[in-house]
Formats: C-alpha cells, sequence, structure tokens
C-alpha cells in the first residue's frame, strides 16, 4: 500500500502560489505603469532622510506595495532606534 | 425595444473570445431572446464556422457600414434558432473599415431590433478592440488562469475601467479551468483570478473536450445537455438575464476515469 501511495501520489506543486505572487507584484507595476528599478530608489531615499532624524534598525526594515481592490498601498515600515542630536 | 449592447474581449487572444460569444449568444437564444451576434475580427473571420454558418455569409458587417446592403440583408439566420441572428465580419480587409463613430451608430440600430447584442471583439487593445467596445454598455472579460492571459485581462479591465461613463459593468468569465491541476496546486484558481484582478464573476467554465467537437461539427456546445461546458455556457446567460444561479461544482472528483483510481489511492488532503 505504501508503495502504491508514493506511485499514485499527487504532484504537490506550488506552481499555483508562484505564478499568484509573480502576478500581485506584476500588476501592481502594470497599473502604476512604475519601472522596476523605482521603488527601490524610493526606498533608498526615504531611508536617507528618515536617517538624518533617527537612527534605524535596517534588519527589520519593510518597505512594500500592497494591493487594496485594484489599487495598491505603499507599506513602510521603518523601526527606530534613537534620535539623532 | 432597446436591447442589451454587451462586447466581449480579453486582451489576449486564444482564450475563447469567439466561442463564448458563439455559446453566450446560442444560450441566450434558446431562452427564448432576440440575439444579434456580431463578429468584430475584421480580416480574421471566425464566429461564422463556429456557428456552422460559413456557407450562408453573403454580405457582412463592413458592407452594412459602407451601405453597400441593407443590415437585415446581412444578418444570417442561424440553423435552429430563428431568433439568433449573425453579422458576419469582412474576411478581405482589415480593422481600419470600421470605426468607433460608426459602430456607434450601428449598434444603437442593433439594439432596436434585438434583445442582445453581443459583440465578440478580436485580440489586442488597438483599433479593433476600441471600435468593438465603443457601442458596448456592458463587457464580458474573457481570460484563463494562466499569467499572460491575467495580464491582459487586466489590462483590459483599466481600459473598460476608463470608459465608465458608457460601460456601466464588466464582468469575468474564467475559461479552461482543470480542477485536477488546481487540486495539486499546479494552476491558479478561479478564486486566485477573483482576488488578483478585483473583478466580479460572470461564469467559469471547464476545460472541456467537448468544445473542440463541437467547433468541428459548427454546433455550439451550449445547445448540447450532458457536457459541462454546456451547462457553464447556459448559466453565464442565465446569469446575464439577471437569474441568480449557483456556479458549477468544479470538484475534481469527477474530472477523469484516470484520476477516480489515483483518489482510491490518494490520502485525503484538505
Amino acid at each position: 500500500m505504501q508503495v502504491l501511495n508514493w506511485f499514485f501520489r499527487p504532484k504537490q506543486g506550488d506552481a499555483r502560489n508562484k505564478a499568484k505572487d509573480r502576478m500581485r507584484l506584476m500588476l501592481i507595476h502594470d497599473r502604476l505603469e512604475l519601472p522596476p528599478d523605482r521603488l527601490a530608489s524610493l526606498e533608498e531615499e526615504l531611508i536617507a532622510v528618515v536617517s538624518r532624524y533617527f537612527e534605524i534598525d535596517r534588519q527589520t526594515t519593510r518597505f512594500d506595495l500592497q494591493q487594496y481592490d485594484r489599487r495598491a498601498a505603499l507599506i513602510a515600515n521603518f523601526p527606530l532606534l534613537r534620535s539623532k542630536s | 425595444m432597446s436591447g442589451r449592447v454587451i462586447v466581449i474581449t480579453s486582451g489576449k487572444g486564444g482564450v475563447g473570445k469567439t466561442t463564448a460569444s458563439a455559446n453566450i449568444g446560442t444560450a441566450l437564444a434558446a431562452s427564448g431572446a432576440s440575439v444579434a451576434l456580431v463578429d468584430m475580427d475584421i480580416g480574421l473571420r471566425n464566429l461564422d464556422i463556429l456557428m456552422g454558418l460559413e456557407n450562408r455569409v453573403v454580405y457582412n458587417l463592413v458592407d452594412v457600414i459602407e451601405e453597400k446592403c441593407k443590415l437585415r440583408q446581412a444578418l444570417v439566420k442561424d440553423k435552429r434558432l430563428p431568433n439568433l441572428n449573425l453579422l458576419p465580419a469582412a474576411q478581405t480587409r482589415d480593422k481600419s473599415a470600421v470605426n468607433p463613430e460608426q459602430m456607434e451608430k450601428l449598434c444603437a440600430e442593433l439594439k432596436q431590433l434585438f434583445d442582445y447584442v453581443i459583440l465578440d471583439s478580436p485580440a489586442g487593445i488597438e483599433g479593433g478592440f476600441q471600435s468593438a467596445i465603443a457601442g458596448a454598455e456592458e463587457a464580458i472579460v474573457v481570460t484563463t488562469p494562466e499569467m499572460s492571459a491575467v495580464r491582459d485581462a487586466d489590462r483590459v479591465i483599466g481600459l473598460l475601467e476608463a470608459k465608465k461613463d458608457a460601460i456601466s459593468q464588466y464582468r469575468l468569465v474564467v475559461n479552461r479551468i482543470r480542477p485536477s491541476m488546481v487540486a495539486t496546486n499546479d494552476m491558479m484558481s478561479v478564486e486566485d483570478v477573483l482576488e488578483i484582478l478585483s473583478v466580479k464573476l460572470l461564469g467559469v467554465v471547464p476545460e472541456d473536450e467537448d468544445i473542440i467537437v463541437s467547433t468541428n461539427k459548427g454546433e455550439p456546445i451550449a445547445g448540447s445537455e450532458n457536457t459541462r461546458a454546456g451547462q457553464a455556457y447556459r448559466n453565464i446567460a442565465s446569469r446575464l438575464r439577471g437569474d441568480d444561479v449557483p456556479f458549477l461544482d468544479l470538484s475534481p472528483v469527477n474530472d477523469t476515469w484516470f484520476n477516480k483510481i489515483v483518489k482510491i489511492f490518494t490520502p485525503v488532503r484538505a
């Protein structure tokens, strides 16, 4: 029975979720007409600005786009360690 | 009488626009409504083949637009349903033979004569598509659960949204779903596609080999009782008419005999 189970086991692919994740990111960029490198340069600039006032925990910084209905939202989270004098 | 003008579109080619047009038109006509099917794919005429009417085409859409014949002369009556009519595309012309203003005028005329005017849009988002949506008041976006088709559907939805004042609603048909591949996480599900596109669902059509048979016979599958795809299209027509019809259960159980055997040997998974 074990052998049969192994033999007839359905493929446990993750192609479905991979497609979903790729689609989400792609459509957010499509809808905003956003070039692929633009988000990275925005993140860099924002971090530079915030860094003038605070020390940021770069390990836990979060910066990405999320979909709400047919709109996108920019989610940025810069955990602050201490203010700069 | 003032009928409804509905465009069937997709962006990407080969996802089943023409098949959907033929079947939705057939199902609406079978339920008693008068229907005009308009093939907007000028230069690449196909809707006549799916309807089995290719030998009866005399005049076409461009002849009507250019006033070489009367609208009534160009309409080809269906073999089985006398209230179903096809306005064929021209085969030897190109998309520039018709412009959006001319289509608006033609659609206004057609909806005086029919309950439903179904416009089968060409693929793409250029001139031919623009003419196809010009006279429409509603849209049906057809996609398959493939990334390229979903991306193109999203583009089309964006363009339809920009015409919100003219096109009051658009809904999605997800075509060629393979339940067994969804179950094994090898393919996006209908829910996945809906979530990504954030759009209302009009219908789900399973992959069905009988579609190929019906195309070869020139008899739309919506007319045959015992097929899942045919039932799916009849349900779509009912929803268009305003009925609340539950979506087909596309669980992979009765998929193929091979899968049935596989299922016996496979532990049940959530």
